[in-house]
């Protein structure tokens, strides 16, 4: 199992993390969390 | 969003650039309707609503911003909106569709007020602007900002200045009525459009460091000054390569590059944020919008000698049919020449100019430079001299 990463929102900013983290490292385990109904919109 | 209550786009789900399940496709696990309560430094976790916790080893924070009220008695009332999230744009449309809106009121006459606008206008709403100033989007200079006061009067957008909102109530009719400084006014729909703040509670109560604006402090990589953790997007500052200084500008162009950058940081293939120069634009009705760079204000405060001029040119050949004017500002310091700002306003071409001049910021160019730069040239696109040429040339006069 690869470190593991906690994103707090997931918009833009948030989304964007979680898919280039992922990207540069398919080890990680990430979890990104949303108070929202709706992950990565745009405005 | 404006354009998705507009009508303009028909369908929410375009607005949603990647649905969870395409994160979680691709090993991204993603949890919806769960806000974080806290941040544990100690046990180096999030504490979710409920009390249960998440353990991780790095953590990024993104989250946004908070819309700002006017804190006047019946802002929370059913009608009345602000407009942050795709929920509030589905709520506001479906109010319109659901109710019928005939009368609208937005207070603020920022940019996210002049989006709105022109999309209430669209759907045949009366609409009406409660403006606590006497122009509307003040960042840019107030020859231009009368130039859009004049956009919004031409398509019947009515305007108050100067004028504060003190309370709203539901009138026997089931209006919103709002009681302000010039009278009463009874519409279905409010929207306040005030400007935001950043959301940086939970950084802050864990003890991570804010900078002077509020917003959360970053490096370059988009760390936060305490190890493993990071930052992006509106809830954090952003170096602004002009005025040398970390500035707050929530914009969604800035969060998409903080997010990348800190994700490679994270995936182990670093790489630094340049900055920006804070470009950016609107529409309104027919007129293009845009800004980059700072004002004489902000140069003054960041210790420079700001001149400036505003200089009218022809969008494009002025012997073609469809040749409209367009004004650009540009702002420079006085002693070393060097541009420090533009604005533009036009029905067409304004935007394509001003990041053209965000091109030259960013490489820190002088005025000089700026005067004789090569651009391409052909009577559909641009005359000869450009007005980018035109303004640089008259303010070289001013140095
Ligand atoms: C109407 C409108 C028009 C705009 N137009 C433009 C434009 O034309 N150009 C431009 O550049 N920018 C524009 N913007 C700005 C742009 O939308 C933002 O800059 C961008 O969304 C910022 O992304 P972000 O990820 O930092 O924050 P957000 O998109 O706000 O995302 C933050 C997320 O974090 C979540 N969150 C917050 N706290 C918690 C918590 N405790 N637990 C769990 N989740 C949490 C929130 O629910 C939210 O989903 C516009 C904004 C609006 C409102
Ligand atoms: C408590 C409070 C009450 C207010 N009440 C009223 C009121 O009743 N009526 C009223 O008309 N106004 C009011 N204002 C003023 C209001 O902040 C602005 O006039 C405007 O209406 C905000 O609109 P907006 O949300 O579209 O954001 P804008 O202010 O238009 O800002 C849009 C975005 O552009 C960014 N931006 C701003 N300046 C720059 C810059 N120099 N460089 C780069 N980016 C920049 C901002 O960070 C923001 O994300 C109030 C302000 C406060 C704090």
């Amino acid at each position: 199992m690869g470190k593991k990463l906690v994103i707090i929102g997931s918009g833009a900013g948030g989304a964007s993390v979680a898919a280039e983290a992922k990207r540069r490292d398919p080890n990680l385990d990430i979890v990104m969390i949303e108070q929202g109904d709706y992950v990565s919109t745009a405005a | 969003m404006p354009y998705y209550i507009g009508d303009v786009i028909r369908d929410e789900n375009k607005l949603v650039a990647r649905t969870p399940e395409r994160f979680r496709d691709s090993g991204i696990e993603v949890l919806i309707r769960t806000p974080v309560e806290r941040i544990d430094m100690k046990e180096s976790a999030v504490q979710l609503a409920g009390g249960s916790t998440i353990d991780y080893d790095i953590l990024a924070i993104g989250t946004g911003t908070i819309p700002i009220l006017p804190g006047i008695p019946g802002q929370d009332l059913e009608g009345v909106f602000t407009l942050k999230r795709l929920n509030d744009a589905i709520r506001i449309k479906s109010y319109i569709d659901m109710k019928p809106v005939r009368s609208a009121a937005i207070i603020g006459a920022g940019f996210i007020s002049m989006e709105m606008c022109e999309n209430l206008r669209l759907r045949g709403i009366e609409t009406t602007i409660i403006n606590m100033g006497n122009l509307p989007v003040t960042r840019w200079d107030p020859i231009f900002s009368k130039r859009a006061q004049e956009e919004l009067d031409r398509n019947g957008v009515i305007t108050l200045t100067g004028t504060k909102t003190e309370s709203i109530t539901r009138g026997n009719d089931g209006r919103l009525h709002l009681a302000t400084t010039a009278g009463e006014l009874a519409v279905d729909l409010l929207i306040i459009a005030i400007g935001v703040r950043p959301d940086a509670r939970l950084a802050a109560e864990a003890g991570i460091p804010l900078g002077k604006t509020g917003a959360i402090q970053v490096d370059f990589s988009q760390k936060t000054p305490l190890e493993n953790i990071y930052a992006v997007g509106d809830c954090c500052e952003v170096f602004n390569r002009v005025s040398m200084r970390w500035v707050h500008i929530p914009l969604g162009d800035i969060a998409n590059k903080q997010g990348r950058v800190a994700g490679r940081n994270i995936g182990g293939a670093p790489i630094l944020f340049p900055g920006i120069v804070a470009a950016q634009s609107f529409r309104l009705f027919d007129l293009e919008m845009a800004a980059t760079g700072i004002d004489e204000r902000e140069a003054n405060q960041a210790g420079f000698h700001p001149v400036s001029t505003i200089v009218w040119g022809n969008a494009i050949a002025g012997a073609m049919p469809g040749n409209s004017p367009v004004g650009i500002k540009l702002i420079a310091d006085r002693s070393t020449g060097k541009l420090l700002g533009a604005q533009a306003i036009g029905e067409a071409g304004a935007v394509s100019r001003v990041n053209t001049l965000s091109c030259a910021l960013w490489a820190g160019l002088g005025l000089e430079e700026v005067a004789y730069l090569d651009l391409a040239y052909a009577p559909p696109f641009s005359p000869s001299w450009d007005p980018i040429h035109l303004a640089a040339q008259d303010l070289l006069k001013k140095l």
